[in-house]
């Protein structure tokens, strides 16, 4: 599991330290934002729409997973200090390894982690990124 | 001190955490958009047809309670009482009616996602006005002086089909509601004085209310629900507040209020959203059911929360005193929280618990803004 926040150097640390974890994983094409995150199976590169990430309004996500093939992903929002999730379920779409989750919302300042749980015939796998909405 | 002239506050510096958490409250007021979801949002006949609706008692089967009877305008859009009364008691307190364009759901429990629906909800309850959609749509079409403000606001006479004018009459209702915003507060003038970096002007606020604001922003905690420029993050929580509405019957807060909204014909999801798009719609898609809901509700924006006692969803708290003793003494045992861990019993002093109520304070607005109905004029019809 890595963690890690959006943002330039923060980005450029994640990008080293994911390495080694799981699939190598390039920055899908035509991305220039987002993060990596990397599991045990699976590595996934993420960014959210709008960037950053609002407090207390709805976002999407768009991900892009590199790993053996995948038959279901599940997004959700935790807030560790709190020991609370979201209020709203979001919906993901997947296409291959590429996926969009709509109807996320934080909706309190402060550390939140967004995790794609993976499951596929390679077993499952659970991708944890940390965040702080602005 | 008999001068009437305030000594300037002694320096209170904030932490660069404190200053970016003080903030994120203001500017205020902000931009209010029309609402996509009622095509007569922010539309000056249909803001004075609402007016007068706000005051017309015949929307009750007595013909005696009006939305003004709850929600008065000399007493800051509400009644003072604990518990409401319609036509019966109710079982929760009447909001006051300002900043309800920024609200993300309506009612104590979300129970309605937008404010037309919610402007119906007590038209549809007994216990307050309970005229329902016949009854409101016959109403609308026999008085001439009603009739008259239902065209000039929608550009049609009102038709046959009950329902459309049930919603209409609750989107004329929005309209009036929406232009609805608090004025500038002595906060604003701290906060964009903060943000300018002028010394002077962030003199000027009292220290009481600085400390205050520093303890709400901090130690409280009172910025992870009371976030932003209205003081809300719109969402719901467990205050730790008895919520039996009588000896065994218990109000189920927000856990009833989405059990309602699924059974609703009057969402955003329905039929009567004027917005083909469904822009606006996401929360009720995607809002979810927990059982930790149970005795959660709506968190109140904070301006103006001086003028509008008693608090909490049903008026249990006489005196924003009596609030910051409450969170100050919180049996966290009572929370329903399913493992949460926000509220903490703050075991505040006597003196902290006077900071926090004079910075609260500061929320009131200095003088009430003009709306636009009364820029507009009244035109509903005569």
């Amino acid at each position: 599991m890595a963690r890690w926040r959006l943002g330039g150097p923060v980005l450029a640390a994640a990008l080293v330290l994911a390495v080694g974890q799981a699939a190598a994983c390039p920055r899908p094409e035509g991305w220039t934002g987002g993060a990596s995150i990397a599991g045990e199976t699976w590595t996934a590169w993420w960014r959210s729409e709008p960037a950053p990430i609002p407090v207390g309004a709805h976002f999407s996500i768009r991900f892009h997973l590199c790993g053996p093939p995948v038959g279901r992903v599940g997004v959700r929002g935790w807030m560790p200090d709190h020991r609370h999730g979201m209020n709203y379920r979001p919906a993901v779409t997947l296409d291959g390894l590429s996926g969009k989750a709509e109807g996320l919302m934080f909706h309190m300042p402060g550390r939140w982690q967004l995790i794609l749980h993976v499951r596929g015939a390679a077993g499952r796998d659970k991708l944890t990124a940390e965040t702080v909405p602005e | 001190m008999l001068s009437g002239i305030a000594a300037p506050a002694p320096a209170l510096d904030f932490t660069a955490e404190e200053e970016r958490r003080i903030l994120r409250h203001g500017p205020w007021p902000p931009a209010l958009l029309p609402d996509p979801s009622n095509r007569v949002s922010g539309k000056p006949a249909a803001i004075a047809f609402g007016r007068a609706l706000f005051f017309e008692p015949r929307l009750s089967t007595s013909g005696a309670v009006s939305c003004a009877t709850c929600h008065r305008p000399d007493r800051t859009w509400t009644d003072g009482l604990p518990r409401s009364r319609g036509q019966r008691i109710v079982d929760r307190n009447a909001p006051g009616l300002f900043n309800l364009g920024f609200n993300r759901w309506f009612g104590w429990d979300g129970a309605q996602d937008s404010l037309w629906a919610q402007n119906l909800r007590p038209l549809l309850d007994a216990r307050e006005m309970g005229v329902g959609p016949g009854g409101a749509a016959r109403l609308v079409r026999s008085d001439r002086r009603l009739s008259c403000g239902y065209r000039r606001a929608f550009g049609a006479a009102p038709g046959a089909d009950d329902a459309r004018i049930f919603v209409d009459l609750g989107k004329a209702l929005a309209a009036f509601l929406e232009t609805r915003v608090t004025g500038r507060a002595p906060f604003d003038d701290f906060r964009d004085a903060l943000a300018r970096g002028d010394a002077a002007g962030r003199a000027r606020y009292p220290a009481a209310a600085k400390r205050g604001l520093r303890l709400f922003v901090g130690r409280g905690n009172c910025t992870f629900c009371h976030f932003g420029p209205a003081f809300t993050n719109g969402e719901f929580a467990d205050a730790g507040v008895p919520h039996f509405v009588e000896p065994g019957r218990v109000d189920p807060g927000r856990h009833g209020g989405i059990r309602k909204l699924r059974r609703s014909p009057y969402t955003l999801l329905g039929r009567f959203n004027d917005d083909a798009r469904r822009s606006t719609a996401a929360k009720t898609r995607h809002v979810r059911l927990r059982q930790s809901n149970f005795g959660e509700f709506r968190v109140p924006g904070l301006r103006n929360v001086a003028l509008t006692a008693p608090y909490m969803h049903a008026g249990s708290h006489e005196t924003l005193a009596d609030v910051a003793r409450h969170y100050s003494t919180i049996d966290e045992e009572r929370l329903h929280a399913a493992g949460e861990r926000i509220l903490r019993r703050l075991d505040l002093s006597a003196r902290q618990r006077a900071d926090l109520v004079a910075f609260l304070e500061t929320l009131t607005e200095k003088e009430p803004r003009r709306q636009s109905v009364e820029k507009t004029g009244n035109a509903v019809c005569r």
